[in-house]
């Protein structure tokens, strides 16, 4: 038998398992079962002398695992019961579970699965207990296939074939699924039917494109958002843009006080809030009339989706894009790339958040097991997800356009395509008024909606240089402390420490430039920071300098910082 | 014999520490007494002690500290930048020091102007008078 498995070009592990397990036929629980299954045993012994038979490569290796995957299954279900198990039998299973997607065609397999479940419909019903999962609560399958929805054994075929299935209709079944063999541990067998999931996933190129283009469709979501919320589409608004755009950049992008001024200190606040380059979502930001064409369908959608959690995702998501487009048209306002950079990656960044948010609840919503609402919901918002997806590329395609509207340094082409998304937000709010009138109103609720959803993310890093990153650094040292006092702590305490190290850190800073002013330079060098380390008596005669690096720092560090260590052992005294 | 050697070379060393506190001790209770006749508060024995203890430390900080900034620039002498950098801490006290230190300059200047002047005076009184002498003695 271990000759039909004709040498294969890479020699798997997964067939060297099959040729030790196939050439060394357990004898019990084989024969034991094989007396339930008559009908099985003819099935096994026509592919067995099919192999025996067959002797070019391609047929050998297709039969020989056609034959070996309704051997495998007989087997499964031969040695389901958890008594018999022995590692021999996981490893069967194991192997008979997990598909070959790299040799085997799909259809090979699908094709097989169903005919061996007419015809034993008995046998797997008295030998499903064991190996059965989780899994009439599985809704997903009808969607796939609703005439398969046997019990028992029938279900693990019926995975299999829908799985492949659905890996080339591309559907998003698996994943639920996925999650329902992860949470039902039962038995040591049910981990063999989570383990093939993953490979087949990340063989299955429909399946390993998912997880990216997630990302993506967020930021598009986030515009079909936008759309919903646009009502209709006006260009009032350019009137009131023209004074704020003329407002030199260097006033704006100085101004280091967030919310102070109406329109003028929003743009640099929201400016300098955003983040570092992600060039790739936030591109699709900019084309706003390519925007308005995708408006209602994709985001009625949305809005229709499903109860409770997903419409919990699409609140927070319309809210993001809400700060989203109330910050673009305030940036596309300022002259030049400057704007059109931090505003992309504000909004990858602001894409990305809301994208880990919306994950995070996704992935509450699986593990709280609520199978029946739960999945119901996800491959729904799976197929938003599908549809955001196609919609999101055709954005992408006029986004370029839009981009390089915006970098044109006059003014007022800019407004335009930015002022009616800013004013779509606003139409949540207000039915559109003249103009005038929404000018005044702007400034003022401009203030408010930023001021309200821009503080909870003060981790933003941004091109200001105080508040933002130093505001992360600072945060992330004040949880350290709070998380060494092993008890909880008050806001207004952290906020002392927070200040201290402020303090802390600048005079530290200080001391370090004076240092090298004192000597004579410009640079800060090692010097400066040995002698600061001196001074605060962490460096003595006995302990250096390059002694606490060792202690202290990863091992990456000392190569760098210890001449000894870098020099390659060519080491000349000073002079 | 190097025991005992370093026994009272610490002894030593013991006793002059204890007169140098002893020093800084009657300094402070000096001071203390004119700041209280001034400000008409009295000040208790152990607040004394206690500005003298730490008066001592801080001299000793003090002096490590300056021989360390002299090293980092290089320098085997303590000077007035090093100095200034020791006291940058407190701004009055900087700008206290950075003033002395101006009118320091300013005399040094004075001086220095001085004895050129001296010395040009000098130069040319010895000019004339040989000269002088020459005239005479041309004459």
């Amino acid at each position: 038998m271990a000759d039909n498995f004709s040498p294969d070009s890479e020699p798997t592990t997964r067939t060297l398992l099959r040729r030790v397990l196939d050439t060394a036929d357990p004898r019990t629980p084989r024969r034991a079962r094989s007396t339930r299954s008559g009908a099985q045993r003819d099935l096994l012994e026509t592919p067995s002398t099919r192999r025996q038979r067959s002797q070019t490569k391609m047929t050998a290796r297709r039969r020989s695992h056609t034959a070996a995957s309704v051997d495998r299954l007989a087997r499964v279900q031969a040695s389901g019961h958890l008594e018999e198990q022995t590692p021999r039998t996981l490893l069967k299973n194991i192997i008979l579970t997990a598909p070959e997607s790299s040799i085997v065609k799909p259809e090979a397999v699908v094709k097989l699965v169903p005919s061996p479940q007419v015809v034993q419909p008995s046998r797997r019903e008295s030998s499903r207990g064991s190996l059965e999962l989780q899994l009439p609560e599985l809704e997903p399958p009808t969607t796939l296939a609703p005439g398969l929805l046997a019990p028992g054994r029938r279900k693990q075929r019926l995975r299999l074939s829908e799985f492949q299935q659905g890996m080339d209709w591309g559907h998003l079944s698996q994943e639920p699924r996925e999650n329902a063999d992860a949470s039902s541990l039962t038995s040591s067998l049910n981990l063999t039917f989570a383990m093939p999931l993953q490979p087949q996933s990340v063989k299955r190129p429909g399946l390993a494109r998912r997880p990216p283009t997630r990302r993506v469709v967020d930021v598009g979501t986030f515009l079909q958002d936008l759309r919903d919320t646009s009502l209709a589409v006006a260009p009032p608004g350019e009137s009131h843009r023209t004074p704020v755009a003329t407002v030199p950049t260097d006033t704006v992008l100085e101004d280091t006080q967030p919310f102070s001024q109406p329109l003028a200190g929003h743009s640099p606040s929201v400016h300098h809030s955003l983040p570092c380059p992600s060039p790739s979502g936030a591109k699709e930001v900019e084309g706003p009339a390519s925007r308005r064409t995708w408006s209602s369908g994709p985001g009625l959608q949305n809005n229709h989706s499903g109860p409770g959690k997903p419409a919990q995702l699409l609140a927070r998501k319309v809210e993001e894009v809400e700060a989203l487009a109330v910050g673009f048209p305030n940036i596309s306002s300022i002259s030049g790339e400057d704007g059109v950079e931090p505003l992309q990656n504000g909004v990858g960044e602001e894409a990305e958040e809301s994208m880990e948010k919306s994950m995070s609840v996704r992935e509450v919503e699986k593990a709280a097991e609520e199978q029946g609402s739960a999945r119901a919901e996800e491959p729904e918002g799976h197929t938003e997800v599908a549809e955001a997806a196609g919609s999101l590329g055709a954005i992408e395609a006029k986004e370029p356009e839009g981009s390089s509207e915006d970098e044109d340094p006059s003014a007022s082409p800019k407004l335009a395509p930015s002022t009616p998304e800013f004013l779509r937000t606003r139409r949540l709010q207000s039915p559109e008024p003249a103009p005038p009138p929404s000018t005044a109103v702007l400034p003022s609720e401009l203030p408010k909606r930023l001021s309200a959803r821009i503080p909870p993310r003060p981790r933003i890093p941004g091109s200001r240089p105080r508040q933002d990153p130093y505001k992360a650094g600072l945060n992330h040292y004040a949880k350290l402390f709070s998380f060494y006092a092993k008890m909880p702590m008050e806001k207004k305490a952290v906020e002392m420490v927070e200040k201290c190290l402020d303090k802390y850190f600048q005079h530290l800073c200080d001391d370090l430039e004076v240092f090298a002013a004192h000597a004579g330079r410009k640079t800060v060098s090692p010097e400066d920071l040995e002698l600061l380390l001196r001074r605060q008596g962490l460096v003595t005669d006995q302990v250096s300098l390059h002694v606490l690096v060792e202690r202290h720092l990863p091992l990456e560090y000392r190569q760098l910082l210890i001449p000894c260590a870098f020099s390659g052992n060519s080491v000349f005294p000073t002079q | 014999m190097t025991e005992e050697e370093e026994w009272s070379e610490e002894q030593q060393s013991f006793s002059y520490r204890q007169r140098l506190k002893a020093a800084v001790h009657y300094t402070v209770g000096c001071l203390c007494e004119e700041v209280s006749s001034d400000k008409d508060m009295q000040f208790s024995k152990q607040t004394i002690a206690a500005i003298s203890e730490v008066t001592f430390g801080q001299c000793e900080n003090f002096a490590k500290d300056l021989e360390m900034f002299a090293r980092h620039a290089k320098r085997s002498t303590v000077n007035t930048e090093d100095v200034k950098l020791l006291a940058r801490r407190s701004h009055s006290l900087l700008k206290y020091i950075t003033e002395k230190n101006e009118d320091i300059a300013q005399l040094n200047l004075e001086r220095k102007a001085k004895k050129k002047k001296k010395l040009e005076d000098e130069n040319r009184n010895s000019v004339e008078l040989a000269e002088a002498g020459v005239e005479e003695s041309e004459n």
